[in-house]
């Protein structure tokens, strides 16, 4: 009896692990990836591009819709303009963020708010390509046929309170981000996809001004 | 104050139809500001669940309202999990959805041409005021058994549709939420 659960329990989890993400297998030994994908993040120096938030709520069968603009320059600049339901701004300058909401102007100090400043270390990981060195996560990385996919299991306290794990989807032709997918431990996600991506435009000192 | 008899068909006309509604949400506290999407739905089951996140889409609270008075918190972010400010919050917006109005032990008070529509509460009076012709809500208030400590005012939508916006604030310590109704992409 002892042997039937172990083999019908081996054959959930198996099916569980390799169901995860359609279209996705793991990589046993993703060294050659993480070898590409660091000369090509290397050569990355910004990245701006367009993009749409779109959060789930799974038990009440909503998704909160969002669009803005995303501008980001090595090592630590970036401009996250939200221009749909409503204007709302966030710039990260070298450790200082300022938020703009309708009139209303902060900043703070990315110290000064944990959870914030580990948000923002993941937005500036997933884009520059370092979330793999991230101490506060564990990875695995997939692969499908035109993608990969970095999946990041939190390590720290906060961050595990809230996320179950933070997706990145890889574009193959250029190693950048096409999506961030944050999942939550009730089912609900935080997805945010990127489009129309210009990879090392000049983007001026203006764009992440601080006032 | 002279006390009457309650007029239950005069408070029950202003109750907004919070059934499906996102509002553009700053909370203002003790020199500390928070802003996000706010979300009320009215859920098959009769409750009402109210979830706030923030613009990046980190929820910061998840509650739901239930038919029969009950609340139950379905997540709430380490730093606001403070049992004082999860009984303020659960207070606060059963006032403004009309929730816990037993006809039964209400009653008026009437003073300078506004009428105090008191509905007692476990803990303090909840009153919603209007004229004395009860064609306005000029307010909402909750009260300890000594003084208001909340006032909050709705400004009404298109009949039939949820409020365009809310405000509450405390009178006892600096605590100030505002929420102002999204319209939802498709609409614009």
């Amino acid at each position: 009896m002892i042997k039937i659960i172990t083999l019908v329990s081996f054959f959930i989890i198996n099916i569980e692990s390799k169901a995860q993400y359609v279209g996705f297998a793991l990589l046993n030994h993703p060294e050659s990836f993480k070898k590409s994908f660091a000369e090509a993040t290397a050569a990355t120096e910004s990245i701006q591009a367009d993009f749409s938030q779109e959060k789930t709520l799974i038990m009440l069968s909503e998704k909160m819709n969002s669009t803005g603009k995303f501008w980001y320059r090595k090592k630590d600049r970036l401009r996250m303009e939200y221009i749909r339901p409503y204007a709302y701004l966030m710039i990260l300058n070298t450790g200082k963020i300022f938020i703009k909401e309708g009139q209303k102007e902060n900043k703070i100090s990315a110290n000064s708010n944990k959870v914030f400043q580990q948000i923002n270390r993941i937005l500036i990981d997933c884009v520059s390509g370092n979330m793999l060195e991230n101490p506060d996560f564990q990875s695995h990385v997939f692969e499908s046929h035109d993608a990969f996919l970095i999946e990041l299991r939190p390590l720290v306290k906060n961050l595990k309170e809230q996320y179950k794990n933070i997706n990145i989807v890889i574009d193959k032709k250029d190693f950048t981000a096409t999506a961030i997918e944050m999942y939550e431990f009730a089912g609900d996600k935080t997805i945010i996809r990127f489009q129309n991506k210009e990879i090392n435009a000049q983007i001026p000192d203006s764009v992440f001004n601080i006032p | 104050m002279q006390r009457t008899p309650s007029d239950e068909t005069c408070i029950e006309k202003f109750k907004p139809d919070f059934h499906h509604a996102e509002y553009k949400t700053s909370v203002d506290v003790i020199g500390k500001h928070i802003s996000g999407l706010l979300l009320i739905k009215y859920m098959p089951d009769r409750s009402t669940r109210i979830v706030f996140t923030n613009e990046m889409g980190l929820s910061f609270f998840d509650f739901g309202f239930l038919p029969d008075s009950g609340f139950i918190v379905y997540h709430i972010v380490q730093q606001m999990n403070k049992p004082a400010l999860i009984k303020t919050l659960r207070r606060d917006f059963e006032l403004i959805m009309f929730r816990n109005m037993d006809h039964t032990k209400s009653y008026n008070l009437g003073d300078s041409g506004l009428v105090y529509h008191a509905y007692p509460q476990t803990s303090g009076i909840n009153y919603y005021i209007t004229d004395d012709q009860c064609r306005e809500l000029v307010k909402m208030q909750r009260s300890s058994n000594k003084k208001p400590i909340m006032e909050a005012v709705i400004y009404k939508g298109l009949p039939g549709d949820s409020p365009d916006s809310v405000s509450i604030r405390h009178l006892n310590f600096n605590f100030l939420i505002s929420l102002k109704k999204i319209i939802p992409l498709a609409a614009q």
